[in-house]
């Protein structure tokens, strides 16, 4: 197991930007000058009040968008198809099953057949899924969608993986489980993860680091490790720690302007 | 300054009629637009001689597709152009409508072919390739029924002589007073028969009313059928005046070809008998004919369709 | 179960037609209302029953025609749109054109069809495809519009080039627009056939129900015009119902209510 992480973080990937700053056609200014280091095989959660510009900053790091100036750079530079992007919503291709919708990544890198399948049932295992694969988007419930929506991000064994509010969408009891899930597969991959959240909770309880925004034009107004053990569970939550780790997460938000 | 002075006659004439149709007014729907084919009856009505047998006729020109003895037969109108085989069909349908006046004696449809292919009939046309445009008409059964098979390809003909200009090879369905003037005009040689030629002549651009009409104010249809009439004689004696006129209403069509179309149809309509007056011969035949094509049964009799008041 | 839907769904629309036909026919002969208005609807079945073998013939025609003009029109349509929806220059060139095939009065380009393609099937299929191809286009291209931008993230983030975003994304995505624009296009292209054949249809054995039509009317034959109406209507129905069961598989695992 441990010999198996740490070939994990091996493949792992560090992402530095340097003052990024993006100035929409409109005028509006979404980051004002972002300059932020993420270790290889770190697990950071990015906050900020609702609109401050956190998507725009993945979107960034993710090459889907260009910044106005300043830079992204992965070390060691990372092809794209290394990355994974989850949604807000599971977004996923409602004419196809739970399998081919898996094993879409693999299919657009032009990986044969029976490999990408397999990959895909593999994903699927990870986030408990291994069941469902015939069925269609349309007989899953919300959650089942949002853990398919994360085999896809899995299953091209991503480097570095980037969540938009993944969870938002989801009931409380339900969006929990999914945190520990998430937890427990980056314990066991040690991919370098940026997570956007606007809940101080689930910042506390998945990352080892918060990284909390302004207001828009958005910059960074604090940077908090988060010193709770490697291994979490919902027990975790209910701990003063834990309490106090989300209390310091909350303060910092209440100063960006939340 | 005489096309002017007509015009505001007409106008004004045609204004009065817009306001409802009163006891005194009739209504003359044409089955055309304003042409030739019915110059007697705007001549009738720049000479006054409508006014003179106590009528106020008002003239209105129909579009395509109007079956105008379904207007007669509906009360929509009083008066109306049609032709006599449509006359037939009609009572057949169970119209109850009443010829009184036939313009042409002489069936004025023809078909219309590009003279370099030298054809010599109707014949020619049916057992040569090409194309023939025609609507579906008692007379093109008639002459399925008497040339046998055509060679030629027959198609729907949807009006205009477009087709017929740009392919020489085409054929096409035409009033000898109208198609060929205007494809002469147009730079094209053609060559006209006529569909009497080939045995079927019914009277066209009659004018029908309710044959109720006939029975209960049998003057007022004399007084409409004298004052036709008197416009035809004076339409075939002089038709600039009227064609002035509906040159006027009617500007697609010019001058020249309202002066040719009229020379062209004069010996269609004058005989040496008083101006639209029919036969009962006539008609029988014609009833003959269309309960041999299938088109009525014999239950229709070609004598009750027609008076001459 | 199946069984009892299927005539749950099928009674009341049949029931209907009896009732209403019943009705027509009673008050046709109270009011005895004249051949050349409305012929009664037992004269008109009478027609169908007196030459069910030159109806069929007619409506081979007829069908062969609207068919041929459905499918050029759905896969040109789409080829069409799927150009259009390349770039928004091209776009913003071009589509004044295609709302051109809503707009023109296929009388005015009759000549045309008969100059070009000469009379019959080809220039009825043609006229089929001018009447039914912009709601192909206008549907299409506004699926193809529609697509998820998440989902086009996702396939740039993954590198799928032009053709695989096309294939796999913004085809499927538009498959309900497409469905819809197809199931007004199968409609209209049977009305489209119908006018082609008034226009430049050929007469003679086994010519189309628009040529019917035109004849029945010329000759005063209600009872005729009626039948070949009819057919033409329950050919465009068939031809709906085809595109619309179509659609349904097609899209059968989109929405939930429809499994089970």
């Amino acid at each position: 197991m441990t010999s198996q992480a740490a070939a994990t973080i091996d493949r792992s990937v560090s992402v530095r930007l340097l003052d990024l700053r993006r100035t929409f056609d409109g005028g509006v200014e979404a980051l004002a000058g972002i300059t932020l280091d993420v270790a290889p095989g770190q697990f950071a959660a990015i906050l900020g009040p609702s609109g401050c510009g956190k998507s725009t900053l993945l979107r960034l790091v993710a090459g889907l968008d260009r910044p106005t100036c300043g830079t992204v750079e992965l070390h060691p530079p990372l092809d794209r198809r290394r990355f994974a992007y989850v949604f807000q919503d599971a977004h996923l291709l409602p004419w196809r099953n739970v399998l081919r919708n898996v094993a879409l990544p693999l299919e657009l890198a032009g990986i044969a057949q029976r490999q990408r399948q397999a990959a895909a049932v593999d994903a699927l295992e990870q986030v408990g899924l291994a069941e469902v694969l015939r069925r269609y988007p349309a007989q899953l419930s919300g959650g089942m969608k949002m853990r398919v929506s994360l085999a896809r991000a899995l299953v091209t064994r991503p480097k570095l993986l980037l969540l938009d509010e993944p969870f938002a969408a989801l009931d409380e009891i339900t969006r929990q489980k999914l945190d520990q899930q998430l937890r427990d597969l980056w314990l066991a991959h040690r991919m370098t993860v940026l997570f956007v959240t606007h809940s101080t909770a689930e910042a506390t309880f998945l990352a080892d680091r918060a990284v909390v925004l302004s207001r828009r034009p958005a910059r960074v107004v604090a940077d908090l490790p988060i010193d709770l053990p490697q291994r979490r569970d919902a027990l975790l939550r209910a701990s003063p720690q834990f309490a106090a780790a989300t209390k310091t997460i909350y303060q910092a938000l209440e100063r960006g302007g939340a | 300054m005489c096309k002017t002075i007509a015009l505001i006659c007409l106008s004004v004439l045609l204004v009065a009629g817009c306001n409802r149709r009163n006891a005194q007014s009739l209504e003359l729907t044409l089955d055309w637009k304003p042409e030739p084919e019915f110059g007697g009856f705007y001549a009738a009505q720049l000479g006054g001689h409508f006014t003179k047998h106590g009528l106020n006729v008002v003239i209105k020109p129909a579009g395509e597709g109007a079956d105008t003895w379904q207007l007669v037969a509906t009360g929509k109108t009083d008066f109306a152009t049609t032709s006599a085989d449509q006359v037939l069909i009609a009572r057949r349908s169970g119209a109850d409508i009443m010829t009184v006046f036939a313009v042409y004696q002489t069936f004025p449809q023809g078909i219309m072919v590009h003279k370099a292919r030298g054809f010599s009939s109707i014949k020619d046309v049916f057992t040569h390739d090409g194309t023939l445009l025609a609507e579906d008409n008692s007379w093109l059964r008639l002459l399925h029924k008497k040339l046998g098979p055509a060679k030629v390809k027959i198609a729907t003909y949807s009006g205009g002589i477009a087709e017929f200009l740009a392919r020489p090879d085409y054929s096409q369905q035409c009033f000898v007073t109208s198609e060929p003037i205007l494809a002469r005009h147009r730079g094209s040689d053609p060559q006209t028969f006529l569909i009497a030629d080939e045995g079927f002549n019914p009277y066209t651009t009659v004018v029908i009313c309710k044959a109720d009409l006939w029975r209960t104010n049998p003057a007022r249809v004399r007084a409409m059928v004298a004052a036709c009439r008197e416009g035809w004689r004076a339409y075939l004696d002089d038709p600039n005046p009227a064609n002035a006129a509906m040159h006027g209403l009617n500007p697609d069509m010019d001058l020249q070809t309202f002066t040719e179309a009229a020379a062209a149809q004069k010996p269609l309509i004058q005989t040496d008998k008083p101006l639209g007056t029919m036969t009962a011969d006539r008609w029988n035949a014609l009833a003959d004919q269309l309960v041999d094509l299938g088109v009525i049964d014999n239950s229709i009799h070609g004598q009750d369709c027609f008076v001459n008041p | 179960m199946r069984g009892g839907k299927f005539i749950a769904n099928v009674l009341p629309p049949v029931l209907v037609l009896i009732v209403v036909t019943a009705a027509a026919e009673g008050i046709i002969r109270a009011l005895a209302v004249p051949m050349f208005l409305l012929p009664r609807p037992s004269t008109v079945l009478q027609y169908m029953a007196q030459h069910p073998a030159d109806l069929l013939a007619s409506l081979g025609t007829t069908a062969q025609a609207a068919l041929i003009g459905f499918f050029a029109s759905a896969v040109i349509g789409m080829i069409l749109a799927i150009s259009l929806s390349a770039s928004s220059v091209t776009r913003r060139a071009f589509y004044p054109y295609a709302v051109f095939f809503q707009t023109v009065p296929i009388v005015a380009i009759a000549p045309l069809l008969m100059i070009w393609c000469g009379p019959g099937l080809a220039a009825v299929a043609v006229s089929a495809l001018v009447v039914s191809i912009f709601p192909v286009i206008a549907n299409t291209l506004a699926g193809l519009l529609s697509t998820d931008p998440a989902l086009e993230d996702l396939f740039r983030l993954h590198g799928a080039g032009r053709w695989a975003r096309l294939w796999k994304l913004k085809l499927p995505s538009a498959t309900p627009h497409i469905v819809t624009g197809l199931r007004i296009a199968a409609g209209l292209a049977v009305i489209g056939t119908v006018v082609g054949e008034f226009l430049v249809g050929l007469m003679g054995s086994g010519e189309g129900l628009g040529v019917r039509i035109v004849s029945a009317k010329k000759l005063g034959r209600t009872d005729e015009l009626f039948a070949a109406v009819l057919i033409a209507s329950l050919l465009g129905l068939a031809m709906f119902a085809a595109v619309n069961l179509a659609g349904r598989l097609l899209l059968r695992h989109w929405h939930a209510s429809e499994q089970d």
